[in-house]
């Protein structure tokens, strides 16, 4: 099932211990119209391996847009251009030849609403392993997916009597975050993953970014600048699709270097 | 019913608003009674025909025994007459299926070609063709059937005639073919955006999603859209009576000519003189298709609560 | 600008009454019934255009006898006499049917050009439509099964060929029925071992037509038109309009137009033999 890409399974990333700070993702130039209407201007950045970065901003200022174009989740938008780069490894994803199957196989990404399928709980981890052909091992691959998940004790009796639709929002999301981890994804971003959920589902999330960060790379689009201060390294600050920011989490919320920023996490707009 | 409670109360409405809240809260009081009238019409109207219908055929009775109905011989004039409509329900049987087995994959497949895959412009221009599909009248396709289809199932399978079930189910498949994608195409279209991207988000491919995601999620909607496109196989009368040669015998081929329930009524309602026994047997026909289409109506209902209560 | 409203829709109302509703001084007249009669009705609606709006519609000879009887069209087209059950019906409702000769029908016996069959009796047709023979050679053809197709049996063309050739006996099962005579033109021009029978009015190249006779002994006789005046031809049957009482106005005109020189000369161009000889 390898063959398709130079960098399968067997590559894949790094253990915590090795985990070293490089970009596996970087973003350079970026700029992408909806239509007429321009949603990224020309932004750099680099998401280093086994960080978690997280990307804040006023409501309509491209957090999403930024995020989606990092897996080609936007390929779907009608009327999409896109200039610049996106390298995974050092190689665009934009190009002719990639395979934006393989792109999102490996760059995951879980969403702001839970947003299971309508199909049992066991089906809903194993999807992403039965599309991508990786069937042996399955019950265990599933299992070891809602175990780092942190949802394996509460759905272990009905993995395949309940439908996902049965569990809380709060577990959902954790189905969801399953799911995506099945697959083993190098990155996984999410796109204000708790925006939906109560303070419990949430510190339940957050700590499990806390964990996974240790393996992978993780990018997280979030309103709350609490919860960015919380779980990320790295802080992107966007502005009507402008990147003014982008530093070490602490030195942005303590140390803006760009008053606009500052404004910002000092609750002057947005 | 709380419209009071959310209105701004500070600012005194102007007229014209005031105007469109009332409207709108006669609306939402008249809603219920409205639907409920209308949905009351309908019934009573279904109810009607049903009643008549079975009222003009009960009377068959006084001439032959109800086992007789399921007799094999159709033969309303002879002395004594033979009402043996078994021939006519194995026909519409035999017909619909092969309609159905034609026109459901195919169908869903443009269904799904069309609301996932096409580009567009492509996607526009399938679904006005659909449309026009849709409103070409059926005696066109009987046309069509009669001068083309026939012919050519005839030569294909070397038959003496080709006016036979597999010819009415080809015509019936493309005169269904319409309904069911697009009811599909609604029912795929329904399927919300967010379980698409969850599977696209996994590595499925477009394909992988359309088949394992969207088909499956809108389960119930294509369900719909099959049982409907069988409602129009089974009772399309004028197509079916030009292309299926509408011989009485008893078959259980799709290469030999056959009558369906349809056929023999339209073929026969006008020499029945009103009262007589055959007249009676033709409303029997009738109410046979009445009964088929509330037998498989209720059968689907059933299945489809079945499915859902299972996805829960 | 209400007012300017309810007048506008005033005279769109009256606009659309005058659509529906022809103008004043020229009559409306109605025909149902037989589909062999109607390539006549059609022919003298055409002529009889614009003095007398004459408009036609299918739908057999029984549901034209049934709409007579009713009193839901002034005339009725048929190829067959009306039953006594049908009289009497008509009676009791107060309709007293007067029915009009129009024209000579004649049923033509085909089967697909490529047949080299010449001749057949009505005892053959008799073996061939209740699926005693079923294969061509039986006749002296070549080895080909026989495709019997015939009329739907509410047609009036079917209650003829039955009364007439069938001796009031049954068609096979086994036969195709055909809803029309166009239907049953395509039918046998495009079926190889068909055979089957058309009013003259249907007749084309791609049919060939056999000559008929009742008995071995012959004569062997083409259907036509000269033939059916003739009396020469078996298989002709007379056809009819039918009007309540006698007909009077609008309905007397169509009638009277119908058995004049000129309506006689369009029964010709339809296809079938006038009623009389027709001076040049
Ligand atoms: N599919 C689309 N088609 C056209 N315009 C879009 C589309 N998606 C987003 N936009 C526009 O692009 C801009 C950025 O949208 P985006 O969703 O990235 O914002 P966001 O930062 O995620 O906002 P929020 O915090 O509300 O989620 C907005 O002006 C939005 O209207
Ligand atoms: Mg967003």
């Amino acid at each position: 099932m390898n063959e398709r890409s130079s960098f399968s399974l067997g590559v894949r990333a790094p253990q915590s211990s090795s985990c070293q700070v490089e970009p596996i993702l970087r973003v350079s130039n970026l700029s992408l119209w909806y239509g007429k209407q321009q949603a990224l201007r020309s932004a750099t950045l680099s998401f280093p391996v086994c960080r978690a970065t997280a990307v804040i901003g006023p409501s309509g200022c491209g957090k999403s847009t930024l995020i989606r174009s990092l897996n080609r989740m936007n390929d779907l938008v009608p009327h999409l251009r896109i200039e610049g780069e996106v390298l995974f490894h050092g190689q665009d994803i934009y190009v002719r030849d990639a395979d934006p199957v393989e792109v999102r196989r490996r760059i995951g990404m879980v969403f702001q609403k839970p947003n299971p399928f309508p199909k049992s709980i066991y089906e809903n981890v194993a999807f992403g392993l039965r599309v991508n052909g990786l069937k042996d091992h399955l019950d265990d691959r599933v299992e070891n997916a809602l175990h780092r998940a942190a949802l394996w004790d509460e759905v272990k009796d009905h993995l395949r009597k309940k439908s996902g639709f049965d569990l809380s929002g709060g577990q959902q999301q954790r189905l969801c975050l399953a799911r995506a981890l099945a697959v083993e994804p190098e990155v996984l971003l999410m796109d204000e993953p708790c925006s939906a959920l109560d303070p419990v589902a949430t510190a339940k999330i957050e700590d499990l970014i806390q964990e996974l960060k240790k393996e992978m790379t993780i990018v997280i689009v979030t309103h709350n600048m609490q919860q960015a201060a919380r779980v990320s390294d790295e802080t992107a600050f966007l502005l009507l699709g402008e990147l003014v920011e982008f530093a070490p989490t602490e030195q942005l919320f303590t140390r803006p270097s760009d008053p606009r920023t500052e404004a910002y996490i000092t609750g002057k707009f947005g | 019913m709380n419209g009071n409670g959310e209105m701004d109360v500070t600012r005194a409405p102007s007229l014209a608003n005031r105007r469109r809240l009332a409207l709108r809260r006669f609306a939402q009081k008249m809603d219920r009674p409205v639907f409920f009238a209308l949905g009351l019409v309908s019934l009573v109207t279904l109810g009607v025909i049903f009643v008549f219908v079975v009222r003009e055929a009960i009377p068959v009775f006084r001439y032959v025994s109800p086992s007789s109905l399921l007799g094999p011989a159709w033969h309303p004039t002879s002395e004594p007459p033979l009402f043996g409509a078994l021939p006519m329900i194995v026909a519409t049987g035999l017909v619909t299926l092969g309609a159905l087995v034609l026109a459901i994959p195919l169908g869903f497949a443009s269904a799904g070609f069309v609301a996932e895959i096409a580009p567009p412009a492509l996607r526009d221009l399938a679904k006005s063709l659909l449309e026009l599909l849709a409103a070409i009248p059926s005696v066109v396709y009987g046309f069509f059937g009669l001068t083309v289809v026939a012919p050519l199932v005839q030569r294909t399978f070397n038959l003496p005639t080709g006016q036979n079930g597999l010819s009415a189910s080809l015509i019936l498949a493309l005169m269904a073919l319409p309904t069911v994608a697009s009811l599909a195409e609604d029912a795929l279209t329904a399927v919300p955006k967010v379980h698409r991207e969850a599977s696209l988000a996994l590595g499925a491919s477009r394909w992988q999603t359309t088949w394992r995601v969207v088909f499956p999620s809108a389960f119930s909607g294509l369900f719909g859209a099959a049982v409907l496109g069988m409602g129009r196989a089974v009772g399309e009368t004028m197509a079916v009576l030009m292309v299926a040669g509408n011989s009485p015998a008893l078959t259980w081929s799709f290469l030999r000519p056959v009558r369906t329930l349809t056929a023999g009524i339209a073929l026969e309602m006008a020499e029945a003189p009103s009262g007589s026994a055959h007249y009676h047997a033709l409303f029997m026909l009738g109410a046979i298709l009445l009964l088929i289409a509330l037998a498989t109506n209720g059968l689907a209902e059933w299945f489809r609560g079945r499915v859902a209560r299972q996805g829960e | 600008m209400k007012k300017l409203h309810i007048w506008s829709s005033l005279l769109l109302g009256l606009a659309l009454l005058g659509v529906a509703f022809p103008a004043a001084g020229s009559d409306e007249v109605t025909y149902k019934g037989s589909t062999t009669v109607l390539p006549i009705a059609g022919l003298l609606s055409e002529a009889l255009a614009p003095n007398v709006v004459f408009s036609v519609q299918g739908g057999g000879s029984g549901t034209g006898i049934a709409a007579i009887i009713d009193g839901t069209t002034d005339i009725a087209g048929s190829s067959r006499y009306m039953k006594l059950e049908e009289f009497e019906k008509a009676v009791a409702n107060g309709v007293m049917p007067y029915v009009w000769e129009v024209a000579i029908d004649t049923l033509a016996i085909v089967v697909h050009p490529s047949n080299p069959i010449e001749q057949i009796t009505y005892e053959d047709l008799r073996r061939i439509y209740f699926g005693e023979v079923t294969n061509w050679s039986v006749l002296g053809g070549p080895d080909m099964p026989i495709v019997v197709v015939s009329r739907d049996t509410s047609s009036g063309t079917y209650g003829t060929f039955k009364e007439v050739v069938l001796e009031n006996q049954e068609v096979t099962d086994g036969a195709l029925f055909q809803s029309s005579n166009g239907a049953m033109a395509t039918t046998v021009a495009s079926t190889p071992g068909a055979i089957g029978y058309v009013g003259l009015g249907y007749l084309q190249p791609s049919l060939r037509t056999l000559l008929l006779a009742k008995t071995a002994e012959g004569p062997f006789v083409g259907a036509s038109v000269e033939t059916a005046l003739s009396l020469e031809y078996p298989l002709s049957r007379p056809l009819f309009m039918i009007t309540n009482g006698y007909p009077q106005g609008a309905v007397a005109r169509v009638i009277r137009f119908a058995l004049s020189d000129e309506g006689q000369r369009l029964v010709l161009e339809a296809g079938y033999a006038p009623i009389r000889a027709l001076s040049e």
